[in-house]
């Protein structure tokens, strides 16, 4: 009689206990991130695909939950080499989103095992396509249709496993660092030609601007000459005109007239020693005197 | 969901899921326990009621000016609330995403901006399940070919803002990391497509478009929900191994203007003077003719004057002008006079050393007389 409620008590709290654990054994959420397989004693028996709360078989269900979201796959850098025999370094991205949780669940489980296999599809996919191609086709507006070409194929072969491949990209395709030194000496002659080229036209440039101003100068005081030498010669020419007819009125006096001015001229400011002869005509009166002319 | 508030920790430790379900009914058990142990009925509902009132007022949060509230029920998104109060159900029934939605963000590629903390947020964020970039070659990985296979450096920085809610948290595994390994792929890729000279100078603002048109488009393939704003192309350098060759390319540019403009001084400093000189030459002869011309013509004009004095008295005016001109020519030399014909003075060897003829005028002088 005295332990009645505890008994009450107690049978309502081991019922409040089952209630409870049945509640939370057959309630789980499923986040907007998420989607879940329903396996019923290991067999797959749905797949939810909306997010919120959700209802389950306590005990018999068990809930494996998968993103929705577009997942990243890195593969590793992988050497290559490409139709024209150069070897590159390429890492390439995938993104892909579990597209058939049943089939995803079945061929492969878990986003590891996924991975895995994806890296392989698009390892010999990207070695496949990329050993057609010559190096400069990567480098051109081509890479994007090889890249394309890729991500179909893979995306081919990746529904079977129930993912939807949205995009397989080239993240880096590089020369392995063994050849970068050659490129590097090769890009170093290259701007070698170059700068000798700029320097030879500076040079040149310098050449044609030098001699052509020569030229000209040449030329200007050439003419300058040439001009100067006329201007001399009519000048020239008119003094001899004005001459003539002033000397041409008497020559013969003109020549004695001149003569004077050449013995005042060419004489009298040496100091000549002169030998004469008394008979000179006009040492004649210091000779003689007067009256004996 | 394993997030559970502490309210439910005081009433039901013993269970580790929680439930509304599970508040009704641990409100019942210390009632009946309360009665039992002698604690007022009255005290246990003041309790319940207090953690049950606490539990429904921690509904209430605040949505900052830069940020989006989203709310989900049950993991399911239900509502997006606008910045300011608001109120949700508690814990474990809706939770609360407060994405920064009109910040802009800022994601540098290459290791100019890259601190420490910077690489340590960043590594934190990377997921470890998958591989990390292959970023282990360090000083290499911002390198790559141009398209006439060239090398470059470039680092580029990234500014970007969340688009679409929803896509962004919802739709993509790690939003920041994938936005990084595309926008290095396009970096690379629109860097692939041009040749280096385009890279390192002329044509750099196309490309940062061209990397921004061409991110956007991955990211809206990839349902990112990022939108990008700008892209900025921060450093474009050749290698360090060739850098000194480009370098010199710059100076030989250098040069050549140099040597230019010093052909241009040159030009400039002679051609002037040439001009001037041409000009001197000119004048001189200007001045040379005239003077010719003049002297000339007073030279005609004197030999007239006298001519005109000589017509008019021939003899004496030959005379006067004969003598004026002996004054002249004896007044400052040497005379010797010789009378060749006179008797007695035959003998007279007229012997004169030509070298001293003006050394010796005194002797000249004694045998004359």
């Amino acid at each position: 009689m005295n332990n009645r409620p505890l008994i009450i008590v107690a049978f309502i709290v081991a019922f409040a206990v089952f209630a409870l654990w049945i509640v939370s054994a057959s309630v789980y959420t499923v986040d907007e991130t998420q989607q879940a397989l329903v396996v019923r004693l290991g067999k797959p028996v749905g797949v939810v695909n909306t997010p919120g709360l959700k209802f389950k078989m306590p005990m018999v269900d068990t809930v494996i939950y998968y993103d929705t979201r577009l997942l990243p796959l890195e593969s590793p850098t992988d050497q290559i080499i490409l139709g024209d025999q150069k070897r590159i370094e390429v890492d390439t991205y995938t993104r892909y989103r579990i597209a058939d949780l049943l089939l995803f669940y079945k061929s492969v489980r878990t986003v590891e095992q996924a991975n895995a296999q994806l890296s392989q599809l698009v390892g010999s996919s990207v070695r496949r396509e990329l050993g057609r191609e010559p190096l400069g086709s990567l480098l051109s507006d081509k890479r994007a249709k090889i890249v394309d070409k890729i991500q179909n194929e893979v995306a081919e072969k990746a529904k079977p496993i129930g993912i939807d491949v949205v995009e397989v990209r080239i993240h880096r395709a590089d020369l392995p660092l063994e050849t970068s030194q050659a490129i590097y000496d090769r890009m170093k002659s290259e701007r070698e030609r170059e700068a000798k080229e700029l320097r030879a036209q500076g040079f040149e440039w310098a050449q044609q601007i030098q001699s052509n101003a020569e030229r000209e100068r040449t030329v200007i005081l050439s003419k300058a000459q040439r001009n100067s030498k006329i201007t001399r010669s009519e000048g020239d020419a008119e003094a001899a005109r004005t001459f003539a007819s002033a000397y041409g009125k008497d020559p013969q006096f003109y020549k004695f007239y001149r003569s004077l001015q050449t013995y005042q001229q060419t004489l009298a400011d040496s100091v000549p020693t002169l030998v004469l002869s008394p008979n000179a005509e006009f040492l004649q009166n210091l000779i003689n005197g007067p009256g004996k002319q | 969901m394993s997030s559970n508030s502490e309210k439910d920790d005081k009433i039901a430790p013993d269970t580790g899921i929680p439930s509304p379900q599970l508040v009704q009914s641990a409100q019942v058990i210390p009632n009946q326990l309360g009665y039992k142990f002698g604690l007022g009925r009255k005290g246990f509902t003041l309790i319940a009621a207090v953690a049950v009132f606490l539990w429904l007022v921690s509904g209430i949060y605040k949505v900052q000016p830069d940020e989006q509230g989203v709310v989900l029920r049950f993991g399911k998104w239900v509502e997006t609330s606008d910045p300011g109060i608001h109120y949700r159900l508690p814990a474990p029934i809706e939770t609360i995403l407060l994405p920064k939605v009109t910040s802009i963000n800022q994601l540098q590629l290459g290791k100019v901006g890259i601190t420490k903390q910077a690489a340590n947020i960043l590594s934190a964020h990377i997921e470890p399940e998958f591989a990390p970039l292959p970023a282990a070659q360090g000083e290499n990985i911002n390198q790559m070919l141009t398209g006439d296979e060239n090398i470059v450096e470039a680092d580029c920085a990234v500014f970007w803002q969340i688009k679409d809610v929803g896509n962004y948290l919802f739709k993509v595994y790690a939003p920041e990391k994938m936005l990084k390994v595309a926008a290095e792929s396009a970096l690379r890729e629109v860097i692939g497509r041009n040749p280096i000279q385009a890279a390192l100078s002329d044509r750099r603002q196309q490309i940062a478009d061209d990397v921004k048109d061409s991110l956007q488009h991955l990211l809206d393939a990839e349902q990112a929900g990022i939108l990008v704003t700008q892209v900025q192309l921060q450093r474009v350098d050749p290698p360090a191994a060739v850098i000194d060759a480009f370098n010199d390319v710059q100076r030989a540019r250098a040069d050549k203007e140099r040597l230019r403009n010093e052909a241009e001084a040159y030009r400039n400093d002679i051609l002037p003077r040439a001009r001037g000189e041409a000009e001197r030459i000119n004048q001189d002869a200007e001045a040379y003719k005239t003077q010719v011309v003049n002297l000339a013509q007073g030279d005609a004009q004197s030999f007239l004057s006298v001519y005109a004095t000589y017509t008019s008295s021939r003899d004496a005016t030959a005379w006067r002008l004969y003598l004026d001109s002996v004054d002249q020519v004896l007044k400052k030399a040497n005379k010797v006079i010789i009378d060749s014909s006179g008797k007695g003075m035959s003998g007279v060897v007229p012997y004169m050393p030509l070298s001293e003829t003006s050394a010796k005028p005194t002797t000249a002088q004694g045998a004359a007389q």
